[in-house]
């Protein structure tokens, strides 16, 4: 099972204007995302993202409820740490 | 030694998936390993909640598929339930779950897998991405954005403007269809059949080139496993179960998927967190068998669309036989999206689909409950336990991911003995690997790095461990 974490948009780029690119921050680390899925995406709105690009936006109130449970998950997360 | 550690999601922003390869006293290739760190406490995490929850938790907590996850979810608390949905809230869910699907594989083939496939797999790392693709065949790109946009807007649709919708629901979905929105659906259907032929004509036609890679990429023996319908046809939301095995034989047909239990062991390997699912009956890690795409492909014994039969037809031959290079899980990608329009196409043109009987009403009345559809990357299976309350106590959740992962390493290794020359990864060979991964897609936990690349570290090794180069994607 993989986490869908939500990374809030920064700034837009509209260079291109089909391939348009966003800065996106995930709790402080940012990268570069592909909008060109989302094109209506604003800055402040959150976005899911999968290997470079977002796939969809999340309003601040429903990304608060996705960090909550990631948070909550967090306490509980007592992993074994794989030798490699 | 174990170690607890917390997970803590952006320490997953910044990960990298790790590969290691291991040579042997003769610098030749003697095991590859995937090592992926999923999630593994999630299941912990469901504990105590009530069983009517989980469908919107399972789809907010993986963003990456969350039709999927709402599909399988909802059909668990069904049988909890002990419901028998509505037909029409079956039809209903059926054509989210199909438009999930073509939205996953286009955004897999047009803009994760077509660099490599356009522009060639040593051709430069800088622009062998999107923008690529863009400069050399715009339309091709655009194709992509506009079939994911359809199966996103069709999910949209139905399921309103969020997200994650709560649409589906257990005992069925919340809202009948109206004849409004069918009829907007209905009007969208040409233009994706376009755009769908016209990329299977392509690509077929450009699959000559790719004949090493058709060769080399995880091109071996492995089961197949997957659901079909009740005459054995193509199927994505419903069904039995079917097993395969590389010649054609039908190992094993008409499995309840709520017994899987009985025929799924799950193996624990030290260098990963996800666990490696294995067919029971020939044990581990002989077991091993795909899922997705091209399995499911494999398992069929036709497909119940008139186009997409035509090209399942043409893909495994005049002798029906069992497609073994995971190259091809592209083109079963195509064939899967041409399936998908005709079928959403069809079902809405059934007569009882605007019906407003669409959702089952009940408490819990059984404390166990399994569910198991297919999502773009393979079968899915929730399966959870209450306690009389209704508030689950346990949950297992086998993902397509999870299937995969023995198929995946033995891939790896295939290519890394086709392609590592010497003891340093070149770039071209990082490459390959990735790209072997990518025919299955995987969702990693740290799937949120550049564009179409996948955050690796190679490292290969010595017979004693000795790390003797590596290699990583920035």
């Amino acid at each position: 099972m993989c986490l869908a974490v939500p990374g809030k948009i920064l700034s837009i780029s509209t260079e291109d204007p089909v391939m348009p690119m966003a800065r996106v921050s995930f709790g402080g680390i940012v990268k570069e995302v592909n909008l060109a899925y989302v094109p209506t995406a604003k800055i402040g709105e959150y976005v899911i993202v999968h290997v470079g690009f977002a796939l969809s936006t999340l309003d601040e109130a429903e990304a608060g409820r996705v960090f909550k449970y990631l948070e909550s998950m967090g306490e509980l997360a007592e992993l074994e740490e794989p030798s490699a | 030694m174990s170690q607890t550690i917390t997970i803590d999601p952006v320490s997953r922003i910044e990960g990298h998936a790790k590969i290691t390869i291991e040579l042997d006293e003769q610098k030749q290739v003697r095991d590859a390993h995937f090592h992926i760190t999923q999630f593994r406490g999630f299941e912990k995490f469901c504990e105590g909640r009530p069983f009517t929850e989980m469908p919107s938790l399972m789809a907010r907590i993986c963003g990456i598929c969350p039709v999927s996850h709402l599909v399988a979810s909802a059909k668990a608390c069904d049988a909890i339930m002990a419901v028998r949905i509505p037909e029409t809230a079956a039809k209903l869910r059926r054509i989210m779950n199909l438009a999930q699907h073509i939205q996953s594989h286009a955004l897999s083939f047009f803009h994760l897998s077509s660099p490599d496939l356009l522009l060639g797999m040593d051709s430069d790392p800088a622009t062998r991405n999107i923008f690529g693709v863009m400069q050399a065949h715009p339309h091709l790109a655009l194709d992509g954005i506009k079939l994911r946009k359809f199966g996103q807007q069709i999910i949209e649709w139905l399921g309103g403007k969020r997200i994650h919708p709560a649409w589906i629901v257990p005992g069925g979905v919340n809202e009948p269809l109206t004849e409004e929105r069918r009829d907007q659906i209905l009007a969208e259907i040409p233009g994706a059949m376009q755009i769908i032929l016209r990329t299977l004509e392509w690509f077929k036609e450009a699959s000559v080139k790719y004949t090493d890679e058709i060769r080399h990429f995880a091109n071996f023996n492995t089961m197949f496993f997957g659901l079909v319908d009740e005459g054995g046809g193509l199927e994505m939301y419903d069904g039995v179960i079917r097993i395969v095995d590389a010649q054609g034989n039908v190992v094993a047909d008409r499995l309840d998927p709520a017994n899987y239990q009985d025929f799924i062991g799950e193996a624990v390997e030290p260098y990963s967190y996800l666990k490696s699912p294995y067919y029971k009956n020939v044990g581990y890690p002989e077991g091993i068998y795909r899922v997705g795409p091209l399995a499911r492909l494999n398992i069929a014994s036709h497909i119940g669309t008139p186009l997409a039969h035509k090209e399942w037809e043409e893909f495994r031959g005049p002798n029906k036989r069992v497609i073994l290079s995971s190259f091809h899980y592209h083109l079963a990608r195509l064939i899967e999206i041409l399936y998908g329009i005709e079928m959403i196409e069809k079902l809405l043109n059934e007569p009882d689909i605007l019906s407003d009987r669409v959702r089952a009403v009940a408490g819990p009345n059984s404390l166990e409950g399994i569910g198991v559809s297919e999502a773009p990357r393979g079968t899915l299976m929730h399966h959870y336990r209450i306690d009389k309350h209704g508030l689950i106590t346990w949950a297992n959740l086998i993902i397509a991911t999870g299937h995969n992962n023995l198929a995946m390493n033995k891939g790896v290794l295939q290519v890394a003995k086709a392609y590592l020359k010497g003891t340093q990864p070149t770039e071209g060979m990082l490459n390959r690997v990735e790209a072997v991964i990518r025919c299955y897609d995987p969702c990693l936990s740290c799937s949120t790095h550049a564009v179409g690349h996948m955050p690796l570290v190679l490292q290969v090794r010595s017979h004693d461990g000795e790390i003797l180069g590596e290699t990583a994607r920035k």
